[in-house]
Order: C-alpha cells, then sequence, then structure tokens
C-alpha cells in the first residue's frame, strides 16, 4: 500500500474512532466524521505540498 | 434514551464498579462500554482499536517497552500498553518483534501507538460515563 493509501486508512480509523467518542447524536457523528476525515487528509496534503520546495535527503551526484 | 438509563444506573452502583468497568475497558479495547450496555459503540471501537493494532503490527510497527534510563521509550511503551491484553499477547506469547527495515515501520509505529492511546482514552471515557459525568 502507498504512503498516501497507509494515511488515508489512519484518518479513516481516527476519524470514526472520535466521531463516536465525541458525539451521541448519528447527524452529529456522521458531520463530525467528515470534518475531521476531510481535515486530516488536505492538512497532510497541504503540508506535503508546503514541504515540496524543501530537499530532503543529499543532492545527487554530479554525473 | 436506554443508553442514558443504562449508563446512569451504572455511575450509581458506586466507585468499585466504575473502576472495575475501566479495568475492563483497558484490558479489552470496548469491553467497559459493551458492560456499560453500550453495546454499538463497544463494537465499533474495539473494531478500531484491534484494526489500527493489527495494521500497526503487519506493518512491522515497533512495540515499545518501557526501558530504564530511557524516559522517551518509557513512554511510548505505556502508550502501546494501552492496548491491554492485546500487548501482552503480542510481546510474550507471538514473541512479536518490529521490521525496522521495512517499509512499513514507521507508520505500523504510528498505528501501534495510535491503538493504544486511543484505548486509553475508552478508560477516561468510561471512567466518566460510569460517575454520571456523560452519557
Amino acid at each position: 500500500m502507498s504512503h498516501l493509501g497507509l494515511m488515508t486508512v489512519y484518518a479513516l480509523l481516527t476519524s470514526v474512532f472520535f466521531a463516536f467518542l465525541w458525539r451521541r447524536d448519528r447527524k452529529e457523528q456522521i458531520k463530525l466524521f467528515a470534518q475531521l476525515f476531510v481535515g486530516l487528509l488536505a492538512g497532510a496534503i497541504a503540508v506535503g505540498w508546503l514541504m515540496y520546495p524543501f530537499p530532503s535527503g543529499p543532492p545527487a551526484p554530479i554525473p | 434514551m436506554a443508553a442514558r438509563s443504562e449508563s446512569r444506573a451504572a455511575s450509581t452502583q458506586g466507585v468499585g464498579t466504575t473502576y472495575f468497568v475501566a479495568l475492563l475497558a483497558w484490558l479489552l479495547p470496548g469491553a467497559g462500554h459493551f458492560y456499560l450496555g453500550l453495546r454499538w459503540r463497544a463494537a465499533v471501537f474495539f473494531s478500531v482499536v484491534f484494526a489500527s493494532l493489527t495494521i500497526g503490527c503487519l506493518l512491522g510497527g515497533e512495540l515499545y517497552e518501557p526501558a530504564r534510563g530511557q524516559p522517551l521509550t518509557s513512554l511510548a511503551g505505556f502508550a502501546c500498553m494501552g492496548s491491554g491484553v492485546a500487548y501482552f499477547v503480542l510481546q510474550h506469547v507471538f514473541d512479536y518483534s518490529a521490521d525496522v527495515e521495512g517499509f512499513g515501520f514507521e507508520y505500523g509505529k504510528a498505528f501501534i501507538l495510535t491503538a493504544g492511546l486511543m484505548n486509553i482514552l475508552l478508560v477516561l471515557d468510561v471512567l466518566d460515563i460510569g460517575r454520571g459525568d456523560k452519557e
């Protein structure tokens, strides 16, 4: 599974957990789940793009 | 409505029962909520925590143990222990060891730690419900 896939699974599990932990009403659970899930995924992708200009690891050797 | 009256009944059973239910909740994810009559919630919590722990182990993540002189490792160890009986079964029955060089090692760590921490939150939730602070 790719990094994005694993991140999606993690976001799914965490969002379901907190939706059931913090809300009792079904509609509110669904709403909180959606907010958390989208927030986690969108946030992670946004942070990934913010880090894009910065190099990771040593530069490639000159051929 | 039934959940409310059941959780209220639990809160009148005394401090001993409340802490017993919290112990149940730690030992097996969702067991505390199941004991309090919140069966659907118990099933969801069990599934989520168990799935997180299983995925973490399949990815070869680290199952930390408290270590003397290493406070951060010890903290991670206590977080992993939050999973309850599953932690000790993995350590001592299955002799689980992490796949440090594997692709999923870092993600596996996150899943395993999250499973333990989620179960700790469940214990606190059960304590709140048992005392009548929540429903």
